[in-house]
């Protein structure tokens, strides 16, 4: 019994350092910031009441309501912004503020945990008040911020631990543990999305990888650049559907981690380019690579500064 | 000195663990047990039930067995909200689905006609309008579609305010496959659904009918 807790507290609260944390907030900020500045221009459009916007806030509003009234949403906002005098519009505009401050905080890490909580405060009421417009990307962001806000922050690159948070005993089991979170997540993710895909009859045959990169707003490469990959859409499909069925067997082991890092990145980005998704696909790897990755980033970085000092122009 | 294994706080954190992984994988579960019991996947059709029983079991642990005013299922859908696991993640499986369109035909005092499409400025928001798009063409609900292209026709109502009546036609998007591709099919549109949206002369109120 004994043994058995000790595997388990091996597995759930490894020893780790804060690298993971500096890759996931450092990323999850840009994210964000690339969230609010993609936005801007239609965010009254989008978020709006009657003011200007589409008004479908209401229904997402009264839907989530019907729901649990727990959960938070713009029209909160809204309501104590009138309160004090403030438009919606004005609401709405110190709202899309507050993210792009929480995102350069993020970045540079300054108020790290004040700013991951209003990132992920602000984005979750857009978010739930956006319901009818949501996809993917607004639940992974939600995962992300959600995690980092309750990790163990300062990191070490960030200007708190600068500041003097270094001087605060940091928990490196607890720094293990919400990366074990993550990683366990992102296997459940990725291994239901492969069963789901590998029950479908199309995407073994490469139907769907057409069908996806042919439907609008996907298009983003003309259908008659497409149709000369005739014979790698079978290819792509079937791989595609191994690669996130097998993830967490393939990332689990240390012999076949990297490979099947690159793997899913590169699918990533892929879908990134040719889907113009470049916040999923930056989303989806900023969770991968904080998840899996900095082991291989820092080796990678300790590999440049060894050959930086061995090379003729700094011994020279 | 030995390290305890399992501290109050660790225990704590271990319990709070196993009850999100239970959440995370009974959500992403259910939705393939769904689309298997919905007869969408190429396993055959002696799966369905057994599929049905285990959507069922992982809904009554999600607590939608509950009355909708119950506390704990309330509780349980604010934290699925909040942590972001409130749904499953076969995106684009296990196929991709349809693809819709939506057309306003602006009807003008004098006759002429014009044609408008949603639009956003920026790309990021036409992915989200295509979300948008894809509820008002799969909904089995009139009376939601009806308020999903009310939702879409105010702003280009309020951009040609002098229109005097908006129809807004909703239509399948078919693209044919790579072979029929290569064979010269392009992509045709299939009418589904028409609303018409006028103003009253002396109401700012707007109408909307079902064609």
């Amino acid at each position: 019994m004994e043994s058995w807790r000790r595997r388990l507290t091996r597995f759930l609260f490894p020893t780790e350092s804060d690298y993971w944390l500096v890759v996931l907030r450092i990323g999850l900020g840009l994210q964000v910031l690339l969230y609010a500045l993609s936005l801007r221009s239609d965010w009254n459009y989008l978020f709006a009441g009657t003011d200007g916007g589409m008004n479908g806030r209401a229904l997402s509003e009264a839907l989530l309501s019907s729901q649990s009234p727990l959960v938070p949403r713009l029209g909160r906002l809204v309501t104590i912004g009138s309160a004090v005098g403030l438009s919606e519009r004005g609401v709405l505009f110190l709202s899309w503020c507050s993210l792009l401050c929480a995102a350069v905080g993020l970045l540079a890490g300054f108020l790290s945990r004040s700013s991951a909580i209003i990132a992920w405060f602000i984005h979750l009421c857009v978010a739930k008040s956006g319901g009818l417009v949501a996809y993917g990307i607004d639940n992974f962001m939600t995962i992300g911020l959600f995690y980092l806000m309750w990790s163990p922050l300062p990191d070490r690159w960030s200007l708190d631990w600068r500041r003097g948070g270094k001087a605060q005993a940091k928990d490196s089991r607890l720094s293990g543990f919400f990366r074990r979170v993550l990683q366990i997540h992102l296997c459940i993710i990725y291994f239901t999305s492969g069963i789901a895909k590998c029950l479908g009859s199309d995407w073994w045959n490469g139907s769907n990888l057409w069908r996806a990169l042919t439907r609008p707003p996907f298009d983003v490469l003309p259908p008659e650049v497409l149709v000369h990959g005739e014979f790698f859409f079978p290819l792509a499909g079937a791989l595609i559907c191994l690669l996130e069925a097998g993830y967490p067997f393939l990332v689990w082991s240390r012999r076949t981690r990297l490979p099947a890092l690159l793997a899913i990145c590169l699918m990533h980005v892929m879908i990134g380019l040719a889907m113009g998704m470049y916040l999923f696909a930056l989303v989806m790897i900023v969770l991968n690579l904080a998840a899996f990755g900095p082991e291989f980033s820092f080796r990678l970085e300790r590999i440049v500064f060894a050959w930086l000092k061995k090379s003729p122009a700094s011994t020279g | 000195m030995r390290e305890r294994v399992l501290t109050p706080k660790r225990r704590l954190y271990l319990a709070w663990f196993l009850l999100h992984s239970l959440l995370i994988i009974t959500i992403s579960s259910r939705e393939i047990f769904w689309l298997i019991a919905h007869r969408l996947t190429i396993l055959p059709t002696s799966f369905t039930s057994t599929a049905q029983k285990l959507e069922s079991i992982a809904s009554t642990t999600l607590a939608q067995g509950l009355a909708s005013s119950n506390p704990v299922r309330r509780a349980l859908l604010a934290y699925l909200h909040i942590t972001g696991i409130e749904r499953g993640y076969g995106y684009f499986a296990p196929n991709v689905p349809e693809s819709y369109k939506l057309l306003f035909e602006l009807h003008y005092p004098d006759g002429t006609v014009e044609y408008e499409l949603p639009e956003v400025r920026s790309a990021a928001a036409e992915l989200r309008l295509a979300s948008l798009l894809d509820e008002i063409g799969r909904t089995r609900y009139d009376a939601l579609r009806e308020y999903l292209v009310k939702t879409l026709a105010g702003p280009v109502w309020r951009e040609h305010p002098e229109a005097k009546k908006i129809r807004a036609i909703v239509g399948l998007r078919n693209f044919p496959d790579i072979h029929e591709f290569h064979r010269g099919a392009r992509e045709t549109y299939e009418f589904l659904y028409a609303y018409d949206f006028s103003l009253a002369r002396d109401s700012p109120q707007t109408k909307s009918s079902l064609k």
